[in-house]
């Protein structure tokens, strides 16, 4: 049974519809990753497996049990699971960076503070981010900001980690950094599903990939299939332009 | 000039004016304080519960803000008890000038709602956050830093001329005080000199305070001047 399963979801924002029946899986420890030319809707799918933006048609299971989105008992035990990082960071601005770490374990899982803490210094450090630990989101760099953002989704324990684009707001030595982050906590089973235009860094670390245009899954595979023989024209001609 | 300045007369009962000023400070904190709650309750409310109830938010606000405070007051102190309902001059100053604040503070804390990062609120609402913590812990701190000078502003308004009004009800605030003590010896310019320094020693307190409850509480770099 797959960890994670999309099938044939639709989502529109007022009346604009935006996914017109996206499907895939991702099981257990895979990371999957979804490409595709920017407004083809790929944020929009992480959005609306958390519930931010409204399924209107189709279904997601995570283990086998549909998430009714209607129903905020079901979104948030589908939150509970599933953790988001945002391609704007969206880091709390009034908090330092330990504070958005520690707030939603603390005030949301109601764990101990200083327990909490240290859990969130060791993540800090996972991201290269503990000397910043006391500084506010303004006095940090989009890069950093990302690597904070990452940690604080982390420090939800989540099964599944949704990755919006997190890797372009950073500096190319820092990628390798997250890039290792990110294997480790796949070789620790978390299950991955990644936005990404890095192709290398989604060629290296994906299991399998979902090329998408304009709201529609286009064809999906592993990833040595999809970049280097794509089936067609329509990804030929992408990755001709991402990959050189 | 003729006049003879006698401020001997104030000096004689200047007891009674501090505690004139320490009932208006009491009155001007609670009224604030309140009214920050009722404000922040009815711009939640404005914000995200339904239709009926924004009605009501806005009716509250537009009744509040379109009547005078010293009417309000003289209908609670004169009014209600036609009602059976008798609250002391003191009670019926605090209540009308909650009341006051709470209205005008809805409409400042809703600029607060109107401007928070939507993207923090969703970030908030995908860790499972629920509505209250969401205002309590990114909204709240955004309203204090972003619109604390209006805050402290509207503060030093109540402050100054919202307790006044307490004077036409007989409460001995700092201008009441004023009043009762002139009349007895008609040094009417003696006693309101003192007392319009007064309020600028008070105000001048309260702006302090406000800086420097804001820079420790909120992060909010605010001048004193
Ligand atoms: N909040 C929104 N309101 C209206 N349209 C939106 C909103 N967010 C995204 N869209 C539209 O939805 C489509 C898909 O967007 P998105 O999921 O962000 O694409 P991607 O992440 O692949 O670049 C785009 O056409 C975009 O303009
Ligand atoms: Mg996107």
């Amino acid at each position: 049974m797959p960890h994670l399963a999309v099938n044939d979801i639709h989502a529109n924002y007022g009346a604009l519809a935006v996914l017109h029946g996206i499907g895939f899986e991702v099981d257990r420890g895979e990371v999957v990753s979804l490409v595709g030319p920017s407004g083809s809707g790929k944020s929009t799918v992480l959005r609306a497996l958390v519930g931010l933006t409204l399924v209107t048609g189709g279904s997601v299971e995570v283990d086998g049990t549909r998430i009714d989105y209607a129903a905020p008992r079901a979104v948030k035990a589908a939150r509970d699971r599933m953790a988001i990082v945002f391609q704007q960071y969206n880091l709390f601005q009034n908090m330092n960076v330990l504070r958005n770490v520690t707030l939603a374990p603390t005030k949301v899982k109601g764990r101990k503070r200083a327990e909490v803490e240290a859990e969130a210094m060791e993540l800090l450090k996972l991201v290269g981010m503990e000397h910043k630990a006391q500084a506010y989101p303004d006095e940090l760099s989009g890069g950093q900001q990302q690597r904070v953002a990452i940690a604080r989704a982390l420090a939800l324990k989540p099964e599944i980690l949704l990755l919006d684009e997190v890797t372009s707001a950073l500096d190319p030595e820092l990628v390798n950094e997250v890039l290792d982050a990110i294997r480790r906590l796949a070789g620790e089973g978390m299950t991955m599903l990644l936005v990404s235009h890095e192709m290398s860094f989604v060629r290296e670390v994906s299991s399998k990939v979902v090329f998408m245009d304009a709201g529609r899954v286009v064809e999906a595979g592993p990833p040595d299939a999809i970049f280097d023989a794509p089936s067609s024209e329509r990804a030929r001609d992408f990755f001709g332009k991402v990959l050189r | 000039m003729d006049y003879n300045f006698q401020f001997n007369v104030v000096w004689r009962n200047f007891d009674a004016l501090l505690e004139g000023a320490w009932l208006t400070l009491q009155l001007g904190v609670f009224a604030f304080t309140c009214g920050c709650l009722i404000g922040l309750v009815g711009a939640a409310c404005l914000s995200f519960a339904p239709r009926p109830v924004r009605w009501l938010v806005h009716a509250f606000v537009i009744f509040i803000t379109n009547t005078p405070a010293l009417i309000q007051i003289y209908f609670l102190y004169f009014g209600l008890p036609e009602f059976g309902i008798r609250w002391s001059n003191e009670a019926c100053v605090l209540i009308g000038l909650t009341l006051n604040a709470g209205a005008y503070l809805t409409m400042i804390l809703r600029a607060g709602f109107l401007s928070v990062r939507q993207t923090e609120m969703e970030a908030g609402e995908t860790m499972g956050m629920s509505l209250p913590q969401r205002i309590r812990y990114i909204v709240v701190p955004h309203i204090a830093k972003s619109i604390y000078p209006a805050l402290a502003n509207f503060f030093i308004v109540i402050l100054v001329m919202g307790t006044s009004v307490g004077a036409v009800i007989g409460v001995d605030e700092l201008t009441g005080q004023a009043i009762n003590l002139s009349t007895v010896n008609y040094r009417w310019l003696e006693y309101f000199t003192i007392v319009a320094l007064m309020y600028v020693v008070l105000t001048f307190i309260a702006s302090i305070g406000l800086a420097l409850l804001g820079r420790w509480a909120f992060r909010v770099k605010a001048r004193i001047f």
